[in-house]
């Protein structure tokens, strides 16, 4: 019981960290909360990706995007295009990742954040 | 250009369903780049397209195999739309420049976490191999 509750803790405080990222940087906070619940609750490759896909179903960004629209910061008209192109692909690549070995192509991903992470902070400072 | 947005939108889908991760970390810096957004505007229209269930065919998916842990899903939701909104009070001060900058420091300590996930899976595999043939 007391080791479930700590769990809980654990998980809604892992749950926070990536949702402060999420209204930060506009982003959904799967690509932290998969590695961090792999992390720190041993949770499986599998389980973490399906249980992030879980908390990303309802609309947990909904008070963040409000703050961002009362700034002007929305353009909807592209967000509307985009939508349809991102639901077709992701069934494209989820039949894709039975096929190739995703463990090489997470790394692949990262080494490419990487250089995308140190090149918009390079060209965000540089001056 | 419609044309254009349309299959960014196909990529971007492409990876979400590939390696289970939120696409916004990748529509951020394309938006910036390929559209010339400014960040703010850059993620702000990324939170509204995570806004409708984008990953629920994925989801389906993993949902059959029970790879999924309910109740740590909803403890996250909840977790996450607290965050999210503080998250996006922090940032609406924070000068578009310097925003573009964080969101550069905070892809990189993303891609060493995913990095290190990996090898964690390794071992992992490892031993339930060995567990499942003792």
């Amino acid at each position: 019981m007391a080791n479930e509750l700590r769990r809980d803790v654990a998980i809604l405080a892992i749950a926070s960290v990536c949702g402060i990222a999420s209204g930060l940087f506009g982003i959904g906070g799967g690509v932290l909360l998969v590695p961090l619940m792999a992390l720190v609750l041993g949770s499986g490759q599998h389980r973490a990706q399906g249980t992030s896909l879980i908390a990303l179903i309802p609309p947990t960004g909904i008070l963040a995007l409000i703050a961002y629209a009362k700034g002007g910061y929305v353009s909807w008209r592209t967000g509307l295009l985009l939508i349809p192109g991102i639901f077709v692909g992701g069934i494209l690549g989820g039949n894709l990742a039975k096929h190739i070995q995703p463990h090489a192509m997470r790394r692949i991903f990262a080494g490419i954040m990487f250089v995308l992470g140190a090149w918009q902070a390079y060209g965000a400072w540089r001056h | 250009m419609i044309l254009f947005i349309l299959l960014l939108g196909l990529f971007a889908g492409v990876l979400v369903g590939l390696l289970g991760i939120g696409g916004g970390v990748v529509l951020v810096p394309a938006l910036v780049y390929f559209l010339r957004m400014d960040q703010h505007l850059a993620q702000g229209t990324s939170l509204f397209i995570l806004l409708p269930p984008i990953g629920l065919g994925a989801l389906r998916e993993y949902w059959k195999e029970g790879y999924v842990d309910l109740r740590a899903g909803i403890l996250c939701a909840i977790g996450m739309l607290a965050g999210a909104y503080g998250g996006s009070l922090l940032a609406m001060p924070i000068p578009s420049q310097h925003l573009k900058g964080f969101f550069g420091c905070f892809l990189m300590l993303a891609a060493i976490l995913l990095w290190r996930k990996s090898e964690i899976e390794e071992t992992n595999t490892a031993r339930s191999e060995a567990n499942s043939r003792g």
